[in-house]
């Protein structure tokens, strides 16, 4: 609150009089009856009230008023004129002066001129300090939004309800905008609130909480998070609102997946090359002993099974070439009836081997395709193989067929639809028969070829299609463009890659 | 003439121990699962059974388990023949592990051994 005033009047004894009343009222008052005398205390004294006659109708004072006005925009001017001047000063100061006293001015007058000048100033001062604060509040909410956006986790803010209240830039992009829905709705795609819920407990009792969850994004990936919970509470320390911090950890879970999956290849491997050497073994016995004992049944036998057994071993050296070593696919125009009665024919010893009918039913109009005819061949051959595999282990009938069908689509695809009645697949094996090193064939299985064959596949821009029921058989779609648009494109390192291989989910059942 | 299981889910090595066994003047029956291995064990009572230990579904040692509750079963020598490492360990009772691939005249000799 100001202590000093300046009183401006030529009328020198009426100014002493005024200052001598408001000295009284523990005022400093400055006097001045000039404008040169206004400008010299002005410098001088830190006054923010100023009583003044402006000496009309000369001009000069109310100018240098208005000049001050300007200059100090805190100034709260009071303006005391005789009663025939009083409009006059009203109209040329109008909301420069915050008040207008008749002369001579009566106390009363005076003191509610005082009051209301100083209410100005105070609640100027108040503004004044307000307006720094909320400059200061900007300042601070936008830093909190910033990092509220930046921070590389998934925000949300939930309540009671687990209705989402507030979510970060990273959720949003990948979870959406989604405010107002319920957190399971958006993250599990569920219709009901989860089993054991870390915002639940926190509502509870106010604890932060962790869980491990996997969430789908809107475009359906799968990720694997790290939720952490905080209370939010108001003013009277209560939990309105429940912070949900979610890190994405799926990088690390796969890699961790594909260093147990890695040391399961090493024992799954070595386990099936030790199957088929005994195996080849048993060949080489068996071509031998059939040779001494001139036995041409024994010794056909046995060459079929060393001719398989070397054919199975170089698949799989092949296979493992193709997992260690980054390689391009070679795509020239193929014929699709010569390659698909290649498949056929390299599947039709084994088939019957193990009692399997195996009937294709080739179009003669398939014509030439852009493919790599070595990678896409075998990829084709083990849907094949597994089908017959999928017969012989199947102990449920007696009656075995693989059907191979190659035809072309409208939309100008090659399709191969491999269907067996053999022993089927269960959820898991549905789930997981494109993963890598994942087998449901014991000693006789690496884990690579349906990996290898769904990669091929898909570097060639084609879909597969899977329907399986167990016990009573599967049936694989393949369907492939007639040409390659993209250039080639690099088979990488699996390994490098820490991708596990999945079916692809909006073809499968 | 003295009988023989092979338990094995592999048809190849089934054939190899078949003409193996019976070359050397065994007869011989063969079963790709643990399921099957029992029923052909229960209806012919074998002197000697060899066992794989990884096959679908059910796996050797469990075939091991379900024989040694069957009292006519339970005293029959059994041979492990697999390739999976540290298996010898799978069936303590077993007369002998013999690992994939395995050395012929190794095997005949634990054979013979076993049901002289």
């Amino acid at each position: 609150m100001s202590d000093e005033i300046l009183i401006i009047d030529k009328d020198t004894s009426h100014a002493k009089a005024l200052g001598v009343y408001l000295e009284r009222k523990r005022m400093e008052a400055y006097l001045a009856s000039t404008c040169e005398d206004v400008m010299v205390l002005f410098d001088n004294i830190s006054t923010e009230i100023v009583l003044a006659d402006p000496g009309l109708p000369d001009m000069q004072m109310i100018s240098l008023l208005k000049q001050i006005k300007t200059t100090h925009p805190k100034l709260q001017i009071i303006v005391m004129v005789t009663p025939d001047q009083f409009d006059h000063a009203m109209a040329e100061l109008k909301h420069d002066a915050v008040h207008y006293l008749m002369k001579p001015v009566k106390s009363t007058a005076l003191d509610m001129a005082m009051y209301q000048a100083r209410s100005w100033i105070s609640l100027n001062s108040r503004l004044e300090a307000n307006e720094k604060k909320l400059k200061v509040f900007r300042h601070t909410q936008n830093l909190f939004q910033q990092l509220f956006d930046e921070v590389p986790c998934y925000i949300s803010v939930q309540d009671r309800q687990f209705r989402l209240t507030a979510t970060n830039r990273m959720f949003k992009n990948d979870f959406g905008d989604e405010i107002g829905s319920h957190c399971f709705e958006v993250y599990k795609h569920r219709g009901s609130p989860c089993q054991h819920c870390p915002v639940a407990d926190t509502f509870k009792d106010g604890q932060p909480h962790t869980t491990e969850e996997v969430v789908t994004s809107k475009s359906g990936e799968q990720y694997n998070v790290i939720t952490w919970t905080a209370p939010i509470r108001n003013g009277d320390g209560d939990i309105t609102q429940v912070m949900e911090m979610s890190t994405n950890i799926t990088q690390i879970r796969q890699l961790q997946d594909h260093l147990t999956s890695l040391g399961l290849m090493i024992g799954s491997m070595s386990h099936g090359v030790k199957g088929m050497l005994t195996a080849l073994d048993g060949g080489i016995y068996q071509l031998e002993t059939g040779l001494e004992k001139n036995d041409k049944e024994r010794t056909q036998r046995a060459f079929g099974q060393v001719k398989q057994m070397t054919g199975r071993i170089r698949k799989m050296v092949l296979e493992i070439l193709y997992y260690a070593k980054s390689r391009e696919l070679r795509y020239q125009s193929t014929d699709m009836v010569e390659m698909a009665d290649k498949v056929v024919g390299d599947a039709m010893a084994i088939a019957s081997k193990n009692g399997v009918r195996l009937e294709a039913n080739i179009s003669p109009s398939l014509g030439f395709v852009d493919v790599d005819p070595t990678w896409l061949q075998a990829a084709l051959v083990n849907f094949v193989e597994n089908a017959i595999d999928a017969c012989t282990y199947d102990r449920s009938k007696d009656d075995h067929i693989v059907k191979v069908d190659a035809f072309e689509t409208a939309s100008d695809r090659i399709c191969f639809i491999i269907q067996d009645n053999g022993m089927g697949m269960d959820q898991e094996t549905r789930e997981k028969m494109f993963t890598l090193f994942f087998t449901s064939k014991g000693s006789q299985g690496t884990g690579l070829g349906l990996f290898i064959a769904n990669r091929v596949i898909r570097q060639h821009g084609g879909s597969i299609n899977v329907e399986s029921e167990i016990r009573k058989g599967s049936r694989f779609q393949i369907c492939l463009p007639r040409s390659q648009s993209d250039p080639p494109k690099r088979v990488d390192i699996p390994g490098k890659e820490l991708e596990t291989e999945k079916d692809e989910t909006d073809n499968q059942k | 003439m003295k009988k023989i299981l092979i338990v094995d889910d592999d048809p190849n090595i089934i054939d190899y121990l078949t003409t193996l066994f019976e070359d050397n003047g065994y007869s011989t029956f063969s079963a790709r699962d643990v399921k099957e291995g029992l029923e052909i064990a229960k209806k012919e009572t074998p002197d000697l059974i060899t066992l794989d230990l990884e096959m679908p579904e059910e796996w050797g040692p469990r075939f091991y388990r379900k024989m040694c509750q069957e009292k006519k079963l339970k005293n029959i020598p059994v041979i492990v023949i697999s390739g999976l490492s540290g298996g010898d360990h799978a069936i303590g009772k077993a007369v002998a592990f013999v690992s994939k691939p395995f050395d012929r005249e190794n095997l005949m000799k634990i054979v013979k051994e076993t049901l002289q």
